[in-house]
């Protein structure tokens, strides 16, 4: 039989059990009673909040800490939601508390029924999410820039499909123009990746001329000095490349086994770096000036003028098809760069 | 009556397809531009009956330039990618219509015939 000296014996070990236990969890824990006074509390809580043991235990929640506790959403939960249900998970509570500062707490509350008596006890614990509900708005700001991104680019797919010419050409044709400019932006795009840093203008050409070369010998590429292009730069080149050799492909020399491409390029370093690009056709059939300007010629117009700040010169002399693009290097790239443009650092159009 | 539309977009694939679309359908096109400065320098040669302006011009806000629409009260839509646009622009963005991206024609349309209207 257990005499009541044994009893309290019991009770007083298990009670220094369980606090030695509850001082182990390393959340902020509080134990109070049906009053809402504070029966017991853990280290991790005295350690969070800055409290010591005498101020706390036994004091009311809401006089805990020159009233910290005291907080509109705490008192919700504790007076009204929490009598309806035995537990709440993870409850936000957003309080600046003094002497720690503004913090986002998850509480989280247990009734407890005890089965030899009528009172309840309500076991407490918070969660500082403070941290982390700094990564979820960081996560959120960047999520929301992506699927900006995302959207932009899909704008630019629909803009291709929509203007690639459907007069006069089967299903088939359509399709491989289309997918032939969406192939050279997706290119272009894939190059300013490649190895994390810029891509550059020889890569660039080599790539987007490479499936137009019918023989070894009927493209050739005259390679000047380096220049690294940022993606916007590579991806309106790369399309206006495109465009020169798809044109030079249906009408130019490359329609003839006898044709020939010829690229080449210098920069200019008076005022500014200055990249002239020189796209020269010879060998193909008779050439004159176009009567009307064809959506690949304007494509080409567009890519350099509007988005490279450049010009494209055109001359259709009888031996060939000539052009010349001049595209800034200076008033681009190193303003985009320094100016810390909305691509930002990870490249991401 | 002539209806006269400046395209403001720094993307020049989507700049010429709203071009496009606009000019198939009766619209003479001023621009398009992909600046603000640039824009500007349009509005003091002429002003368009309305104005289609894209958000995030990559290095700027478009924001200037609807402010200066609204004190010549030239009505303009937006055109982004963006849910709400007011929060990245400003309030000058609150009451325009936001056609989106990527825009579909029809919705385009409506919207800018509404703001001839109004």
């Amino acid at each position: 039989m257990l005499n009541l000296e044994d009893l309290y014996r019991i009770l007083r070990t298990g009670h220094v059990q369980a606090q030695g236990i509850v001082d182990t969890v390393p959340v902020p824990l509080l134990v109070l009673d049906s009053a809402l006074c504070i029966q017991s509390a853990n280290r991790a809580f005295f350690r969070t909040f800055k409290v010591e043991r005498y101020e706390t235990i036994g004091k009311h929640i809401y006089d805990l800490g020159d009233g910290q506790w005291d907080i509109a959403e705490l008192r919700l939960l504790l007076t009204d939601v929490i009598p309806k249900t035995r537990a709440i998970i993870e409850y936000k509570v957003e309080h600046d508390f003094p002497g720690v500062g503004p913090r986002t707490m998850l509480v989280t509350a247990h009734t407890v029924f005890s089965p030899d008596d009528v009172s309840t006890t309500m076991l407490l614990s918070f969660v500082d999410a403070t941290e982390r509900t700094h990564r979820e708005a960081e996560f959120e700001v960047r999520f929301g820039e992506l699927r900006h991104r995302m959207k932009n680019l899909l704008g630019l797919v629909r803009a291709l499909a929509n203007q690639t010419r459907t007069e006069g050409v089967s299903g088939e044709e359509y399709r491989d123009a289309f997918l032939g400019r969406l192939t050279a932006i997706i290119d272009a795009n894939e190059q300013g990746f490649i190895g994390g840093g810029d891509g550059n203008l020889e890569k660039l050409v080599v790539r987007t001329l490479e499936p137009f070369a019918a023989s070894p010998d009927a493209i050739t590429i005259d390679p000047g000095p380096p220049v690294p292009l940022d993606p916007k730069q590579l991806m309106s080149l790369g399309l206006a490349l495109h465009e020169l050799a798809t044109n030079a492909l249906k009408y130019g020399a490359l329609s003839k086994a006898s044709g020939q491409v010829h690229v080449r390029w210098v920069v200019e370093e008076a005022g500014g770096r200055l990249l002239r690009l020189i796209w020269s056709e010879s060998g193909g059939p008779g050439v004159s000036p176009p009567v009307s300007t064809g959506y690949g010629t304007q494509l080409i117009q567009f890519a350099v003028a509007y988005d490279l700040g450049g010009k494209v010169e055109p001359t259709y002399a009888t031996t060939g098809f000539k052009v010349e693009m001049a595209i800034p290097l200076t008033g681009t790239t190193q303003q985009r760069l320094k100016a810390g443009g909305k691509d930002g650092p990870d490249r991401g159009r | 009556m002539e209806k006269t539309v400046l395209i403001v977009e720094d993307e020049y694939l989507i700049a010429m397809d709203l071009k496009f679309m606009l000019e198939r359908r009766g619209w003479r096109v001023i621009g398009p531009v992909a600046t603000v400065a640039e824009a500007s320098s349009l509005l003091e040669v002429e002003l368009p009956s309305v104005a289609l302006l894209d958000v995030n011009l990559g290095n700027e806000l478009v924001t200037p330039l609807a402010e200066e629409l609204s004190s010549l009260d030239v009505p303009f839509a937006l055109a982004s990618a963006y849910d709400r646009p007011e929060l990245v622009g400003g309030a000058v963005l609150g009451d325009a219509p936001n056609v989106g991206k990527p825009t579909a024609e029809a919705r385009l349309l409506i919207v800018l015939a509404k703001l001839l209207e109004d």
